[in-house]
């Protein structure tokens, strides 16, 4: 895919962090997202899969806190890249995966940076 | 005065996101704590439960200044009323001493290392734990900022500048305090003028000016979070788990405390946390106990100083391993037997589900003594994810475990046939009465005034509700019936989207269908089913949230019952239940009824729509409830050292500060079919989830029971552990002399920290022994080995809470009868295998 495949479609390139983390520290990346400006993010959760603990499975039904969560958000480099750095400090302490990707969204508006407080 | 002082003004380091990362952290060093209206049970090392359970408890001590176990002279006290067994304390110290040939070997004349080590826990003095001393001044001062702000209602003027956040308000208050001028003098003054009135920009600029070094600086942040445990617990409250509404117009996280306490480090007002250390044991007084001197032991000095030098919290875990050990060994072989023998078939008169709350189980007992009762265990919200909009109250009320969120709002309608009007002409009455009232009682003016308009009567009434606590209710209900008897949930309507219902049929189908799944109740079923949940009844208690049901948010649990017993008599849901293959008898009426686990009444709800065809059913078995009912007030009393009839008055009075014993005592969680334990006393000490293996072929009901109903349990025991174990430092103290404040938690005195965990009353006898006896959770689990391990190691929880030493986990084979042992990490990196036999459990922490 090239950027002739668009034709006359507007693309902006901006960037993607996904991250996945236990259900129970799922308010410790919204806040981190929050401290960082990031103005949006969507969550999947009850996320299976397979890490260095073994399998992991979905949430219980009894249990919103027991299974994992994951997070993509998409905004500007900086306000990204400070997300990244909190992780950072996050998973010193903490299990959970974090990846970074280059992505280009049509409505660039939708992902502008918004500062609030956590 | 004025005086020109150096403050120092660094550039931060860290970044916002690393600063709210910091944040975070730290506040996990810290349990959340809930108000009281909705008691729930934490651990309070919940923040270190990720470390062995010895290692934690070391770094909780130390980080709350609190102590590790009960005090040595405590457990003496309790050996000697033989509720620790002697042999089994021997056994546990030979095991600490490497075996039995290294603990009897002599190392000096007619001297052993056990005879040593026994002399230690038993004869020579105790050296108490460190004691943490009074709240010092840079924590009261924190703690009097706390309780203005978080206010909910109580005070008649709030703090100005609420809305600004606590951090911001705070500061903007601080130039007209002189407590903080006296902490923090012309350095405090000057920061006021420059600190960032943002709290993570505070924050991060003074680690920089601290000079704190980046990896010091989660554990600089939660040390200061320690400082203040209730307060903390508090914001983590607010911030993880509280409605909007109780957070609106005062916004505060916990950034704005730590940037408050890096404030005062920065003025240098920071007080030195106090640690006092217990003194060396003098191993010549160990020897001398035996009437010897060094010279007598030659190379076995060394023993004689390496026993000495065992510090006392090491000596009273030993006793706590005994006491777990004692019990597991007393109920598992129990267990064991039953599983061997199987199960007799009967044919019930009726079918009781119960929640596994401790105190179901020798209810439970008692009623099936009377007759053909079959009754079963489940968690007390009885599977229903659902907040209550009660009729007149303006605040949902959440009847969930707090592991969920709800997902059903349930209104109340006036039931079919009852009268509400009385029921809202007292509501009305007392909404104006206490409107104007509090008015008048906290108005400048009018205070005094009212004093003397109303005491008169107000004494009157005291002295009726101290000489005559059950004619006063009796009056009480003859004005205003009780709501429960008066409102029905009404299921048709979603309490927030009028035009919704409140459950789809799907949805219907699922939680009905779900009770047989997660407690093995099969179908046909009996004439009667009753889904029991319950209650406690206390007054002037601010701890009575903590005697209702836990599963259902620290509330009682008659409403859940009553939906699920509305979903199960619905027609639809029955012909669905069928197309499962559950085959529900059309003779069969769901019934919700409420335990009053203080009076060991039971109330049966909407008798007044029991079909005639079953009112003969329902005569009989309220009988026999009534007979259980009066046979567990009996031996509870016995406990209480009461008589039977004075736990009635206690539940109406308002002097009363042992209504009931509640979870005290609590300490195992049997997993499994009711007939495994039907025949063992289990004293009120286990939670009951019934479970049946042979309808769990992929283990998913073992994993919903393991990883809710039991992490549960685990917090409710670590709770009562805790508090026991440290009343003043993870319990609430003396109850006599707490005071609610903000309507959100207790203080001691007139001020400082909240309080967490349970109060001395709610676990010591008046003579000061521990009536709980602080020992962690014993899971029983009957299913096989190979099924359990997978759901464990598929749960990081599980694997956590079994595999650090904070539960022990023992499962019954159901074809052998035989029992394992779940292996803690350290054992297993010895010797491979989850499961090890119960004689290579021994010294397990």
């Amino acid at each position: 895919m090239t950027d002739t495949a668009f034709g006359d479609l507007v693309v902006h390139h901006v960037k993607k962090i996904e991250v996945i983390v236990r259900a129970e520290d799922q308010r410790m990346i919204e806040n981190l997202f929050h401290a960082a400006g990031l103005g949006g993010w969507s969550m999947i959760r009850d996320v299976a899969g397979f890490g260095h603990a073994g399998f992991h499975q979905g949430r219980t039904i009894f249990n919103d806190q027991s299974g994992l969560v994951m997070f993509v958000g998409v905004a500007e480099a900086a306000p990204i890249a400070e997300a990244a750095r909190g992780l950072a400090r996050l998973f010193q302490s903490l299990p959970g995966v974090t990846f970074l990707s280059d992505v280009a969204v049509m409505r660039s508006d939708y992902f502008a940076t918004v500062r609030t407080e956590p | 005065m004025t005086m020109l002082t150096t403050i120092k003004v660094a550039e931060p380091v860290l970044a916002r996101p690393e600063t709210a990362a910091l944040v975070a952290l730290a506040a996990r060093r810290v349990a959340p704590l809930w108000p009281l209206q909705s008691a729930i049970a934490v651990n309070p090392l919940s923040g270190f439960e990720d470390l062995e359970y010895d290692e934690a408890v070391r770094e909780g001590a130390n980080c709350f200044e609190a102590r590790e176990n009960l005090p040595l002279n405590a457990w003496r006290n309790l050996l000697r009323a033989g509720r620790i067994d002697a042999v089994t304390l021997q056994k546990v110290v030979i095991e600490r001493l490497g075996g039995l040939e290294p603990a009897l070997a002599p190392i000096g004349p007619d001297v052993s290392r056990l005879d040593l080590l026994m002399a230690r826990l038993i004869d020579l003095p105790a050296d108490d734990q460190p004691r943490s001393a009074g709240l010092p001044a840079d924590a009261a001062f924190i703690a009097k900022w706390c309780a203005a702000f978080f206010d909910q209602g109580q005070t008649a003027a709030t703090m100005p500048g609420r809305d600004l956040g606590f951090y911001r308000a705070v500061l903007a208050l601080l130039p007209h305090d002189r407590d903080y001028r006296d902490l923090t003098g012309a350095a405090g003054a000057r920061l006021l003028h420059c600190v960032p009135r943002d709290p993570l920009d505070a924050i991060a600029e003074g680690l920089s000016a601290l000079e704190v070094a980046a990896d010091a600086a989660q554990s600089h942040l939660a040390a200061l979070v320690a400082r203040l445990p209730g307060w903390a617990g508090h914001i983590r409250w607010r911030t993880d788990h509280a409605e909007p509404e109780d957070t609106a117009g005062a916004p505060a996280g916990m950034a704005d405390l730590i940037a408050l306490w890096i404030l005062l480090e920065r003025a240098g007002a920071l007080a030195a946390p106090a640690m006092p250390s217990p003194p060396p044991i003098d191993a010549h007084a160990l020897a001398a106990r035996f009437g010897l001197a060094r010279e007598t032991f030659g190379k076995g000095w060394d023993d004689v100083a390496a026993i000495a030098a065992i510090p006392a919290p090491e000596l009273s875990r030993l006793f706590m391993i005994s006491a777990e050990r004692g019990y597991r060994d007393t109920i598992v072989p129990d267990l064991a037997a039953a599983a061997k023998l199987g199960v007799a078939p009967q044919t019930p008169q009726a079918q009781l589900v119960f929640c596994i709350d401790v105190r179901s189980e020798p209810f439970r007992r008692a009623l099936e003594a009377q007759g053909a009762y079959e009754t079963f265990g489940y968690a007390g919200f009885f599977g229903l994810p659902i907040a209550r909009h009660a009729h007149g109250n303006k605040r949902r009320q959440r009847q969930l475990p707090v592991l969920l969120a709800p997902q059903h709002d349930i209104t109340e309608t006036p039931a079919p046939g009852a009268d509400s009007a009385a029921l809202l002409r007292a509501r009305a009455f007392r909404a104006s009465t206490s409107g104007w009232l509090g008015t008048a009682k906290q108005g400048l003016g009018s205070a005094f005034a009212t004093a003397e308009a109303t005491g008169a009567l107000a004494g009157t009434l005291m002295a009726a509700r101290t000489l005559a606590p059950r004619l006063v209710r009796r009056i009480a209900d003859s004005i205003a019936p009780s709501a429960d008897q008066v409102m029905a949930p009404d299921l048709d309507t979603h309490a927030l989207r009028r035009d919704f219902p409140a459950f789809t049929l799907t949805e219907k189908l699922g939680y009905a269908s779900l009770l047989f799944k997660m407690t093995g109740l099969a179908t046909p079923t009996a004439r009667l089913v009753v889904l029991t949940g319950h209650t406690g009844s206390a007054v002037n208690n601010p701890y009575a949230a903590a005697l209702d049901c836990g599963a259902c948010g620290g509330h009682s649990g008659g409403f859940n019952a009553r939906v699920l017993a509305a979903l199960l008599n619905d027609a639809d849901v029955r012909d669905g239940l069928a197309d499962e293959g559950l085959i529900v008898p059309a003779s069969t009426l769901f019934l919700a009824a409420e335990h009053n686990t203080t009076t060991d009444a039971v109330t049966v709800f909407d008798r007044d729509r029991i079909p005639s065809s079953h009112q003969e059913d329902l005569a009989v078995l309220c009988a026999a409830l009534d007979r259980a009912g009066a046979a567990n007030r009996q031996a509870r009393a016995a406990k209480l050292g009461r008589a039977a009839d004075d736990l009635i008055t206690g539940a109406l009075h308002w002097g009363e500060v042992r209504p009931e014993w509640g979870l005290a005592g609590n300490a195992a969680f049997v997993v499994g079919p009711r007939w495994l334990t039907r025949a063992i006393d289990l004293d009120g000490r286990a939670f009951l989830h019934s479970y049946d293996w042979t309808t769990d072929p992929d283990g998913h009901t073992l994993a919903m029971i393991l990883t809710a109903p039991m992490v549960v349990a685990q917090w409710i025991n670590c709770q009562y552990l805790f508090s026991t174990i440290d009343n003043q430092r993870y319990g609430s103290g003396d109850k006599t002399t707490q005071n609610p404040i903000g309507r959100i938690g207790v203080v001691q005195g007139n001020g400082g920290d909240l309080r967490v965990g349970l109060p001395r009353q709610s676990l010591f006898a008046d003579d000061g022994t521990p009536y709980h006896l602080p020992q962690r959770l014993l899971t029983v689990v009957h299913a096989p080995f190979e099924r359990i391990e997978a759901v464990v190691t598929a749960h990081d929880i599980l694997a956590r809470l079994f595999g650090k030493g904070w539960v022990q986990l023992v499962a019954i084979d159901p074809v052998t009868g035989k029992a394992k042992v779940w292996a803690s990490d350290s054992q297993i990196a010895a010797h491979p295998g989850a499961f090890h036999p119960t004689s290579q459990q021994e010294n397990r922490s």
